[in-house]
């Protein structure tokens, strides 16, 4: 299907799951061993050099991220593993547990082993049942080899891991929201600082990583920081992503994929091309909470930065593609009645905010608002950038800044003529 | 220290204080909605926003964002005031303003800022929300269309007062906050929430429609009902009491209440008031004037000091200025027979106490119980006695991780609270646990011996209390026992908390010792932070024994004196804003005393059942119609100020007291409270040097936070004995009602009506009760009958029944047992 390495999908085989033996075959494991050869500083130096970003959506340099939490302090402290995945257009954790669970429990082993955390967590999305079953038949296998539980692998170190399946909100993706609901309060967001390094989960230090950052790890450590880099097509970029496609395409698979590929390559060759041959009007290139690209930006290569400099994020590489006849004042709508749909209720910007950019974008569509209300909803973006207490609200904002900024001849049509132009 | 620029000005503030404290303490406002001084610091409303140098690109949000030195602050720009604005708008879309019939006006918050930012006209129109109120209890109303979500209702009810009524529920727009399942509300009903809501969303019913904030007199006193001593306001209109306001500046509650507190207060403008004396003619008692009522008072006392003798007993609701006229009234009257609640509760603190520690109160305060690090609870979770105590003891648990270890025969709230645990003994063996205790601590080596007397005594006297042996007797694990004593022998800051009061007349001596041993082995008694609680019911119990309202010398106690009536060798009876018949233990020999004394004299603010015994009755004052002090559980002195005129021709005990001396001959001349204050301070050990106008809104702690300690001294104290039979009946303080005067208070009365027994399910199952069901209990051959009230918290043969109510003829079988045998039977 494709020349390029496969790291997380090697095993990856349509309508099966890979377990123990098949892991193994594949040089499962071999991360972990060697890992705990070293000591857990040389571990995590290993993954900082590697230049693994954060796969859940925000970027964030992991070894930075590891920098943060005080792994040599004894005492109670946790890693957990963000699987809530619910951005729109983003599944690519699914696939990765429904194919190869393996990977992300030798992943957060090593992880667990470099932060020292005794206990980890993988916080799952409630619809994903079939996937929390294959992670504690996983978690039971690699019990049974010695790879989890008291003294792993004849190192001394102990690690349990717990599977929580989440009641499943979009916020539970927010990281201290994602503490909350895993102590079994509310899903709202902490206040930061303290950070989670500092005062997490149960008010111990804590790490939270994305179910892919994590399945990185142990390819890091099995084959070097340098390999891993070289994985990527962009200088600045480390490593393979897994990038879900959705839209209108005539494909819509996910795949793995280095980082940097362009997008045209994504669509063209891996989406068979904007479906019933249309030509392509928009897309999101990393989930619903990201701005826009267009047609005109296919060359872009898929790199946080590279992607950042577009206009646009990165994101968790899910990417929605829109063809010449969606209207984007209706797909913008349709996100942000999402996100406001999602809000925890917290705060005031947010949970107050953002329905009332919803109904300014419903005035738009329909064809009943003015131009003052086209100023209102600029306005309503710079109130809500930069005053909610977490990034729901500053990613909900993402798509419509772009809307007016890729968009603004359309949205001022919409109100011009009184009425949606695509519709006739 | 931290050092920042606040609007250009310097300021240096501790690098705990968050941007908004630190402005605040430089006068300068930043506007906020959710912050809220005793709560954790929230930040959703975004109200508060600032702009900071160091954190240029967003807007930070002041409440909970911490100092750091250096930081640059600007708190109002532009930017600020549009981001303000508009969060103002947002709220006011949905919002129903309704200012015109809502309660809060005047005092909104919301409104406030909306003045001030100018929002009129808001630029956003939307749906306004159409959320069904909540109008179910009496006590709190709750409009959630009203609601800013800023969650201090939710926050307060789980941080502070631990019950967690409160949540938000859904998501996004549809976030509200609701009760379990959305139902009415049923709950403490303490009003804290009340106190708390910054809109009218959550308002007290019974000042409904009542007025608007600017119409009230304030007046801050101290509520008369416990020990605890909290501030009250009370919100005074055309001279009637008519709502508690918030004030959480003055006093050692920070403005935290209980229902008693907050709702309790109706019973002064009852129409049933005493407002003329009454005497009794023809066997009936009939309306007269002062001068005929105090001549028959004078002339009664006199033919009775001529034969067996006058006795007197008092509560504990009168002011320290009224106790000490009294005490200089019982001198003139040349009787020593004088005493207060009832004689044997407070010997915990007069005897237990004295003889091992030499001090006969508190030995710190309660503020220094939040930072404590272990607190032992006996007989109770305490908050079912003192709640805004209980309180701070639940911020200790959950802010500072203190261990809570609870010895008691029933379970209370607190048991669920991290860290805590409880050591559910069998009824009356609270003795026996705490010797165990002190005997592991002896024998394990972990007690603080030096200095102390009669340790070996001590030691010998309790081999017969090992923590097995205890353990086979009183139902809790030695090795529970055993982790309690360790627990409290390695704590670096302690407490020991135990509640006193009528309904507690058992062991009172054994306890107040047992505790004290217990204290004084874990290094307690003058170490900074710790502290031996010993708190009493009353809003004064503490004054009335700093002022030593107690029997002299062979002279005759509270109990001595019924009985010594009741055998007809007392000739007169002065009884004081007491009402023995309904809260005294064994009616029997209360009515018989009262029957056979051939005088009686009640003064009191109601008829009270005793009070219709009475050949002469004296309507007196209210704690919200006088002025003068009382001291609360932590030796804390505080002014007690009347906030409304005397209901008719009552007056207070104060002026009754002045009347009563001069025409036995003793003219007092004393020109207010302020003079006979300044006479206790020069008689009263420890108020030495204590001025009344010097009593501040803090009040004044007598003998300091730490109270110095005369000696440490540990005594030898036996334990109780189970008691054996399948049912046993226990008695105490409900959380709602506090002595017998709550039970005329419309706020208590809307959520504890009447009285009942509480059974756990087990054994309602056993006995096949429902809720509600009259239960007969049977014990010396009486029979009483009360509704059941079934939960979990009570063992297995153990049932509770409040004391406040007259009608429930508790005191007919309980006689001051620890626990009354019982037989039970539907």
């Amino acid at each position: 299907m494709t020349d390029t390495p496969q790291v997380l999908f090697k095993n990856r085989r349509p309508g099966e799951t890979a377990f123990l033996a098949e892991y193994q075959r594949s040089g499962g494991y071999e991360g972990l061993r060697k890992a705990v050869k070293m000591t857990p500083a040389e571990v995590r130096e290993t993954v900082k050099e590697s230049g693994l970003r954060g796969r859940g959506g925000a970027g964030f340099p992991t070894g930075l991220k590891w920098t943060f939490f005080p792994a040599d302090q004894l005492g109670e402290k946790y890693l957990v593993c963000n699987g809530d995945e619910m951005e729109p257009g983003t599944y690519k954790d699914r696939e990765l547990l429904l194919a190869d669970p393996h990977q992300l429990i030798e992943g957060m082993l090593v992880a667990a082993y470099a932060l020292q955390t005794p206990v980890a967590y993988v916080f799952i999305r409630y619809a994903y049942e079939r996937c929390a079953q294959n992670l504690e038949r996983a978690i039971a296998e690699a019990r049974q080899a010695g790879f989890l539980g008291r003294d792993i692998l004849g190192s001394g170190f102990a690690c349990e891991i717990f599977v929580h399946r989440s009641a499943g909100r979009y916020i539970c993706g927010e990281e201290t929201a994602l503490l909350n609901a895993l102590e079994g309060l509310r899903a709202n967001p902490r206040s930061k600082p303290p950070f989670p390094a500092v005062r997490g989960l149960f008010g111990k230090p804590t790490t939270v990583n994305n179910v892919e950052t994590l399945a990185n790890v142990q390819h890091i450590i099995a084959h070097g920081a340098d390999w891993f880099r070289g994985l990527a097509r962009t200088e600045s970029g480390a490593g393979t992503k897994l990038y879900g496609l959705s839209g209108h395409l005539n494909q819509t698979p996910c795949l793995e994929a280095p980082i940097g590929i362009t997008l045209r390559e994504l669509i063209q060759e891996h989406g068979g091309g904007v479906w019933q041959g249309r030509k392509m009007k928009a897309c999101l290139p990393g989930g619903a909470s990201t701005p826009f690209m267009t047609a005109g930006q296919l060359d872009v290569p898929m790199d946080f930065d590279t992607i950042e400099k577009a206009g646009s994020r990165f994101g968790t590489g899910g990417v929605t593609v829109f063809d010449e006849t969606t209207c984007m004042v209706e797909a913008t709508l349709n996100l942000n009645n999402f996100f406001a749909r999602e809000s925890c209720g917290w705060c005031t910007p947010c949970r107050d905010g953002l329905p009332f950019v919803s109904w300014l974008l419903r005035q738009i569509e329909t064809g009943k608002a003015t131009m003052d209300d086209l100023q209102t909803l600029r306005d309503q973006l710079r109130n809500i950038t930069g005053t909610s207490f977490c990034a729901l609200a500053q990613g909900a904002v993402g798509p419509i800044e772009s809307l007016l900024r890729l968009f603004g001849d359309e949205v001022e049509d919409h109100i011009k003529r009184g009425r949606c132009p695509l519709k006739s | 220290m931290v050092n920042l620029t606040i609007d250009g000005k310097q300021v240096t503030v501790s690098k705990a204080a968050t941007i908004y404290e630190a402005a605040l303490e430089a006068g300068i406002h930043i506007p906020v909605l959710c912050y809220a001084k005793k709560l954790l610091p929230y930040g959703a409303c975004r109200v508060c926003l600032v702009e900071v140098e160091q954190m240029k690109g967003r807007l930070i949000p002041s409440c909970t964002t911490p100092v750091t030195q250096g930081m640059v602050v600007t708190t109002t720009s532009a930017e600020i005031n549009k981001v303000r604005k508009t969060v103002l708008e947002f709220l006011l879309v949905n919002h129903v303003v309704e200012c015109p019939v809502c309660d809060k006006g005047g005092e909104c918050d919301l409104q406030d800022l909306t003045f001030e930012h100018e929002v009129y006209p808001n630029r956003f129109t939307g749906e306004k929300f159409a959320l069904p109120t909540d109008e179910v209890n009496p006590l709190i109303e709750r409009n959630m269309n009203r609601c800013v979500l800023c969650g201090k209702c939710a926050r307060v009810c789980d941080e502070i007062v631990a019950f967690g009524s409160y949540s938000f529920i859904n998501r996004g727009f549809e976030s509200k906050i609701a009760t379990a399942f959305d139902r009415g509300l049923n709950c403490e009903f303490c009003g804290q929430c009340v106190s708390m809501c910054p809109v009218g969303a959550i308002l007290p019913r019974p000042f409904k429609f009542k007025a608007r904030p600017w119409q009230l007199k304030e007046v801050d006193s101290v509520c008369g009902y416990c020990g605890n001593g909290c501030t009250v306001t009370l919100g005074v209109l055309k001279d009637k009491v008519e709502t508690i306001r918030f004030n959480d500046k003055t006093g050692v509650n920070d403005g935290n209440l209980c229902i008693r507190g907050r709702f309790g207060y109706s019973y002064v403008n009852s129409e049933d008031r005493l407002t003329k004396p009454l005497v009794r003619k023809d066997g009936k008692l009939v309306q007269t004037d002062w001068k005929e009522a105090l001549d028959t008072v004078v002339s009664g006392f006199a033919k009775a000091r001529a034969e067996k003798g006058v006795g007197i007993v008092t509560g504990a609701r009168l002011t320290n200025e009224e106790l000490f006229l009294l005490k200089n009234l019982a001198k003139a009257m040349g009787t020593g027979n004088l005493d207060h609640s009832g004689g044997e509760s407070y010997k915990g603190v007069t005897e237990g106490l004295f003889e091992t520690l030499g001090v006969t109160a508190s030995t710190a305060t309660f503020p220094q119980v939040e930072e404590c690090d272990t607190i032992l609870s006996i007989r109770s979770d305490f908050y079912e006695t003192h709640p805004v105590f209980g309180m701070v003891v639940n911020q200790a648990v959950k802010r500072h991780d203190a261990h809570l270890i609870v010895i008691a025969d029933k379970r209370g709230k607190f048991g669920k609270l991290p860290h805590a645990e409880t050591l559910l003994a069998k009824p009356g063996l609270e003795v026996n646990i705490l010797n165990a205790m002190a005997q592991s601590l002896l024998a394990d080596g972990l007690a603080i011996t030096d200095g102390v007397e009669g340790v070996v005594e001590l030691q010998a006297a309790l081999a017969d209390y090992t923590p097995e042996l205890v353990a086979a007797q009183t139902g809790v694990p030695a090795a529970a026992i055993r982790a309690a004593a360790q627990q409290l022998a390695k704590a670096k800051k302690s407490a020991i908390l135990l509640a006193y009061g009528l309904p507690y007349t058992a062991h009172s001596r054994e306890l107040g010792i047992a505790a004290a041993n217990l204290a004084i082995l874990t290094g307690i008694p003058g170490r900074e932070g710790s502290g031996l609680y010993l708190c009493g019911e009353k809003a004064n119990s503490q004054g009335a024994i700093d002022l030593q309202i107690v029997p002299g010398k062979e002279a005759l106690d509270s109990q001595s004196m019924f009985q010594a009536a009741a055998a007809g060798t007392l000739s007169a009876l002065y009884i004081v804003g007491e009402d023995p018949l309904t809260s005294y233990p064994d009616r029997k020999k209360i009515e018989t005393a009262l029957d056979k004394v051939p005088f009686l004299v009640v003064q009191d603010i109601f008829l009270s059942p005793t009070a219709q015994q009475a050949d002469v009755v004296l309507p007196a004052a209210s704690f919200a119609e006088k002025d003068g002090t009382f001291t609360n559980a932590e030796r804390r002195l505080q002014r007690v100020r009347q906030g409304i005129p005397l209901p008719g021709e009552a007056k207070t005990d104060y002026a009754i007291f002045e009347l009563l001396a001069g025409r036995f001959g003793k003219q007092v001349s004393f020109t207010g409270p302020e003079a006979v204050f300044s006479q206790i301070a020069a008689s009263t050990p420890g108020y030495g040097g204590i001025e009344y106008g010097a009593i501040g809104p803090q009040g004044v702690v007598w003998g300091g936070d730490l109270l110095a300690v005369k000696r440490r001294k540990v005594v030898a104290v036996a334990g109780g004995k189970p008691v054996e039979t399948p049912y046993q009946l226990i008695t105490g303080s409900s959380l709602y009602h506090n002595g017998t005067v709550s039970t005329r208070a419309t706020g208590p009365l809307a959520v504890i009506p009447s009285p009942f027994v509480e059974l756990g399910r087990e054994d309602a199952s056993t006995l096949q009760v429902k809720e509600g069901d009259l239960l007969t209990l049977r014990a010396n051959g009486v029979e009483i009958k009360l509704a059941a009230k079934i939960d979990t918290r009570m063992p297995k043969g153990v049932l509770f029944a409040p004391y406040h109510f007259s009608s429930a003829g508790l005191n007919r079988i309980f006689t001051g047992q620890a626990a009354v045998p019982v037989e039970v039977s539907k």
